[in-house]
């Protein structure tokens, strides 16, 4: 016999009884997998978060005053807190692999700035790019790394700051998996036992384009470079603010709080003309796996969809993104089309490396531009940065480094600290 | 050739979602190279957007100067004479309307699709006799197939 | 006992009914809200009226001139009706002028409603870029370049490339659910306006459903066979601006593609809807509105009846409709206002 149910406020459904409890059995088995949908459920969890932190059952590493926290509005209203000094550096794999620049500049920024830091040698892969690339790994395994590196950063008492839009997209979704999901939490405290760690959560997860949102004001003062009149296109990554999307940075003042703030926000603060294109919203064509296994799509993608409409749209000067995959994709996309004899063409790189070069860091031994395909060359020109005698001085440097000498910019790695986690050595 | 043969000389075939792309938007260059480095075949592959980015109405221009084919402005894509095409119940790549509205528009990857398909057409005539506004499709039909012969078919330039 | 009847709305409808109850030898309490008679077609400036391309001074100017001139006819410009007694044959009615808050009292015999209708204001629906891009404008505001003969972008150049896009704010649950029934047909007469008035353009229709009913027919024939005008059945999903030219994004569906290209000037087909002037009047008389905001006629084939004796509809602000129907209705209720009359006084 069909009876009718109210559905929601606007919709009464009749339906039978078998129909009724078909539905109902699915609906609860998307809620056991944890379908990540509602700003409702992201406010539930961090509520849930508390609660277990009060049972004693999780600890927090909290955003506390010794970080010297920013607050800025996420995309759910509620305000995060962005640590600004004592950053635990989570580095990403394809930077460190494809785009050394990023990594160094940011450094050479904190430097500069006086933020003390710890690059710390005992970190992980966050290994999601494996998830996404091949649907190896599983929401337990995903889980525990993302906990081991939050823990390795915990007992080094610096805040984690992630490098990687897919690591800090997959840590987001992690974390919401550990706090909602008894089960994954037992079997990652037992993964996490046998390694001599326990269950600290963050109390934010962030990411470094946020830190460099909080801080840009700060870099703008010591801006050396004349960049007005460089114009600049911005691509966001999808992981950062598609993957959980209450979680990201919005700030009424920049694109009119209606997209993501950091990066065009650090780009304005110095000062540079942000430029907006039609395809804003689109994927920058690394895609989760495409770029592992449909290379032809991804630089396609990449090229045709992104670069080129940039290009004919926005005749920007360089295209600065805040992740990883984006710069690597973007930039090394070109390389095919170009060969084909297309033209549009823009530099790319990250808004780390673009703050960097604005501070006067040098374009090739701090922001490693030497590594990045398309043409700089005219951006340096008009940021008034003779490439030139700079590509001259880095030759005179890498013969140093040959003969031993160490870059001024990169730290010890690991900090002399004391564990939290007394009697355990990490 | 067997199909094992034609299988491995289909162009893209390295390319994992090969069947959701059309051959016409697939750029397998023989022979390319950049920098010195080498990226002929699929390191130089690239896979053009399905994206319409431009009208152009040369060729369609072209079809009306040509015999049979002056009334083809008149279409108005109701599909009378695919419903009574005998070919097209036996061929889904001969479609009049469809290809009348191609050339209108100028969509050339779909014109380089289709367009050797229109020598399907049995010239039974049916279409133009169903035809409510005078386009005499069959004619038509003829005309373009005059066109994608004599070169017109990359928009008469 | 009066011989007065009040006439809601210079419009079309309230003109037209106006000028026959005038004729027909009774006096008329034509009361207008905006400070200028003519109603959409003037207020907008439509420089002609479809389906025959006929000077909107061709139709309206007669029953303007009428209405300003005739002593039978007693005209309240910037004045709206605010209160409103009686029954049939004996009303007293309370006009109030907006400009110096004066209100008048008059009785009057019947009233006729004609209130008309608004165009869709296109920024509700974000997807256009309505009031942010330049070039975007609605048909109502291409109605006033057309008459002046000087169709431009916002740099002062004519556009080469146009794309109309129907059903703005129509058939669309999160907008109006109902057909304007008229858009297909003055969009098509404007793009053969645009075609004659700058020769060097192309046009696009992108449409959903043709709709051009009865004898309109003949505009989208002709926009084919004898302007060239292109039909590209589908919707748009945005309208980008690059800085210098439109980017419509969109889908050609009887090809199943994707499309984004751009354009000098976008023209939204806005639809009508109800204005807030009709929801004003329906209040004071005690008027049922219907789920959609139109008044609501006692029974649906029958447009005059407002459902309370001695108050007649007519036009735009019962459903959509085209000029033509509007100006027949002004006539059927003005004929419903003289059979009251003669019943109640000597006439």
């Amino acid at each position: 016999m069909p009876e009718v149910i109210r559905v929601s406020k606007k919709e009464d459904l009749e339906i039978s009884k078998e129909d009724l409890k078909f539905l109902e059995g699915l609906g609860a088995d998307r809620r056991a997998k944890l379908a990540m949908g509602t700003t409702e459920d992201y406010l539930r969890m961090l509520e849930k978060m508390k609660d277990l932190e009060k049972r004693g059952e999780i600890t927090i590493h909290h955003v506390t005053d010794e970080y010297e926290p920013a607050g800025v509005r996420t995309l759910s209203r509620r305000v995060k807190k962005i640590p600004t000094v004592e950053l635990w550096q989570h580095k990403s794999c394809g930077q460190c692999g494809h785009i050394p620049g990023y990594i160094s500049a940011l450094y050479w920024v904190m430097t500069e700035l006086g933020i003390p830091y710890v690059d710390d040698t005992n970190q992980t892969s966050c290994t999601a790019w494996n998830y996404y690339g091949s649907g190896t790994s599983n929401p337990v395994a995903l889980s525990a790394v993302f906990l081991r590196n939050m823990h390795a950063a915990w007992e080094k008492n610096a805040y984690p700051l992630i490098h990687c839009g897919t690591s800090y997209g997959d840590y987001k979704e992690c974390r919401y998996l550990v706090v909602m999901s008894r089960e994954i939490r037992d079997r990652v405290r037992s993964i996490l036992k046998k390694i001599g760690r326990d269950l600290v959560i963050p109390e934010e997860v962030v990411h470094y384009s946020e830190w460099l949102h909080v801080m840009r004001w700060k870099i703008a003062e010591r801006r050396k470079l004349d960049v007005s009149k460089v114009s600049v296109a911005v691509h966001a990554a999808c992981h950062t603010y598609k993957l959980m999307a209450e979680d990201f940075t919005y700030d009424d003042t920049v694109l009119g709080g209606k997209k993501p703030a950091p990066t065009s926000s650090t780009a304005l603060a110095l000062g540079a003309k942000l430029l907006d294109y039609s395809n804003w919203y689109d994927c920058c064509g690394f895609g989760f796996r495409h770029i592992l296994t449909e290379r032809e799509i991804s630089r396609s993608f990449a090229y045709f969809r992104k670069i080129r409409p940039i290009v004919r749209e926005t005749g920007a000067d360089v295209l600065l993104t805040h992740d990883t995959g984006c710069v690597t994709t973007l930039d090394k996309s070109q390389v095919v089309p170009l060969a084909h004899g297309y033209k549009e063409t823009v530099p790319v790189m990250s808004d780390s490396q673009f703050a960097a070069l604005a501070m006067g860091a040098h374009p090739f031994i701090v922001c490693q531009l030497q590594w990045h395909l398309a043409d700089w060359k005219p951006l340096l020109a008009k940021m008034g940065v003779d490439w030139a005698s700079a590509e001259g001085e880095y030759k005179a440097y890498l013969e140093r480094v040959r003969n031993g000498e160490r870059p001024a910019f990169i730290r010890s790695p690991p900090r002399n600290l004391e564990n939290r986690v007394r009697g355990e050595s990490a | 050739m067997a199909a094992e043969e034609r299988k491995k000389e289909e162009k893209g075939r390295f390319i994992a979602e090969r069947r959701y792309v059309d051959d016409q938007r697939i750029v397998e260059p023989e022979k390319l190279e950049a920098g010195g480095v080498d990226m002929s075949g699929r390191w130089g592959t690239l896979v053009l957007p399905r994206t319409i980015e431009e009208f152009d109405h040369s060729l369609f221009e072209g079809v009306k100067r040509l015999p049979r084919g002056g009334k083809v402005g008149k279409c108005w894509q109701c599909g009378n004479c695919t419903a009574v095409c005998p070919v097209a119940h036996a061929n889904p790549m001969f479609n009049p309307r469809y290809l009348i509205h191609i050339v209108r528009m100028g969509y050339q990857a779909e014109i380089e699709k289709v367009k050797d398909y229109v020598y399907l057409c049995s010239g039974c005539g049916l279409c133009s006799a169903a035809c409510p506004k005078d386009v005499d499709p069959q004619g038509v039909m003829i005309a373009l197939s005059i066109a994608f012969k004599s070169g017109r078919a990359k928009g008469g330039r | 006992m009066t011989g007065t009847v009040l006439v809601v709305g210079g419009g079309p409808a309230g003109l037209r009914a106006a000028v026959d109850l005038a004729d027909f030898g009774a006096r008329v309490l034509l009361v207008e809200k905006r400070d200028q008679l003519g109603g959409a077609p003037v207020r907008w400036k439509y420089r002609s009226l479809a389906p025959d391309f006929t000077p909107t001074e061709e139709v309206m100017g007669p029953l303007i001139g009428f209405c300003e001139s005739s002593p039978m006819v007693e005209v309240h410009k910037g004045s709206v009706v605010e209160g409103c007694e009686g029954s049939v044959g004996d009303f007293t009615v309370k006009v109030r002028n907006e400009a110096d808050g004066t209100t008048t009292e008059h009785r009057v015999s019947s009233v006729i409603v004609a209130t008309g209708f608004e165009h869709f204001d296109a920024s509700v629906d974000p997807r256009y870029a309505y009031g942010r891009a330049p070039n975007v404008i609605g048909i109502n505001e291409l109605e006033a370049m057309l008459k002046e003969g000087r169709v431009v972008g916002h740099d002062g150049r004519p556009p080469k490339r146009v794309a109309f896009i129907f059903c703005v704010g129509s058939r669309d649950r999160s907008t109006n659910p109902w057909c304007c029934t008229v858009c297909c047909g003055v969009s098509i007469k404007q793009a053969i306006e645009m075609k004659q008035t700058l020769g060097d353009v192309q046009v696009y229709m992108i449409y959903m459903d043709i709709r051009t009913v009865g004898l309109w027919e003949k505009l989208y024939w002709d926009s084919m066979e004898k302007y060239g005008i292109n039909y590209i059945r589908g919707r748009v999903g945005e309208v980008y601006y690059t800085g210098e030219k439109l980017l419509v994004k969109g889908e050609d569906t009887l090809v199943r593609g994707p499309f984004e290209v751009l354009f000098d000037m976008v023209v939204l087909a806005v639809g009508i809807e109800p204005g807030p002037g009709t929801k004003q009047a329906a209040g004071v008389l005690g008027l049922k509105l219907n789920e959609y905001g139109f008044i609501a006629p006692r029974q649906p084939n029958v447009h005059v009846d407002s459902g309370r004796d001695g108050i007649f509809l007519a036009g735009t602000c019962i459903a959509p409709m085209s000029i033509e129907e509007t100006l027949s209705e002004g006539s059927a209720a003005a004929m419903q206002a003289a059979k009251v009359l003669k019943k109640t006084v000597a006439v």
